[in-house]
């Protein structure tokens, strides 16, 4: 595998770590959100990651070698709702509120947001390390004649 | 064997080889560092460079991709180990350096040779 394509590997990581943080920024934003387009509080969304061959299908795949279909780009594969039932909160003078005076708030704990948060954040780092680490590479690759 | 197809190259070509498929999987391993059920893969490079001196069979390129053992898999069954990776990363770039240099040397005194011809 040629290593540009090795770049692109840690490309959909940064891809998949970003919309991670931007999905994690929403769900921070929208905490204390009471009301949606689709009715009651917000829910907490959360980002599943997946690994994805690499190599190229049909004809390329006669090129690749046997090593390749180890190679592996990562995917957001989906968005899942958080079904975790809303937070209920005792506020009589809320607009939302119901017929007893509660409050339906999203079930969305801000220090477990930001772990993820961080979590993307370092993931993303690394990625950016490595993409680093493989243009130092190439630039040494592309010496060997001059 | 001819001129340019030296044991010495012949060994620094799969020494680039294996270290690139090395670069790949390391890479791989650290996207997929969030994967759930994701296991950590590498390649003997040892072992590659062993079967290479011994003259294994020179159309078979394609290093073999072995799980990584001994690592501690984490809830979600993901165990890419970021500080091995990251060790890795350094490793491999430099490995891969030390080759191009020695390739380059090697490929400078091909270039003598021819040169000195001309006078």
């Amino acid at each position: 595998m040629n290593l540009f394509r090795v770049l692109e590997i840690s490309g959909s990581a940064l891809l998949a770590e970003r919309m991670r943080a931007e999905i994690n920024s929403a769900n921070l934003a929208n905490a204390e959100t009471t009301r949606t387009d689709g009715g009651g509080p917000y829910q907490k969304v959360n980002v599943v990651f997946g690994a994805r061959p690499a190599h190229a299908s049909g004809f390329g795949m006669m090129l690749a070698s046997f090593a390749d279909l180890h190679a592996e780009d990562v995917k957001v594969v989906s968005l899942v709702r958080d079904a975790t039932p809303a937070v209920r909160r005792f506020e009589p003078g809320h607009p939302d509120a119901d017929g007893q005076g509660y409050v339906a708030y999203p079930a969305i704990d801000p220090a477990e947001e930001m772990l993820n948060m961080m979590g993307a954040a370092r993931a993303y780092e690394i990625n950016a390390s490595a993409i680093a680490s493989t243009k130092n590479m190439i630039q040494t690759a592309i010496t060997i004649l001059g | 064997m001819s001129w340019l197809n030296t044991p010495q190259l012949m060994l620094l070509e799969k020494a680039l080889d294996v270290n690139s498929m090395r670069q790949t999987l390391v890479t791989t391993n650290l996207a997929n560092v969030d994967t759930p059920g994701y296991h950590a893969r590498d390649v003997d490079f040892h072992g590659e460079m062993l079967r290479a001196a011994m003259g294994g069979d020179a159309s078979e390129t394609s290093p073999f991709v072995l799980p990584v053992q001994g690592l501690t898999s984490r809830a979600d069954g993901n165990n890419v180990s970021v500080d091995r990776e990251s060790l890795l990363l350094a490793e491999v770039q430099l490995q891969y350096k030390a080759a191009t240099s020695i390739l380059r040397a090697e490929v400078a005194q091909l270039v003598t040779a021819i040169k000195e011809g001309q006078t």
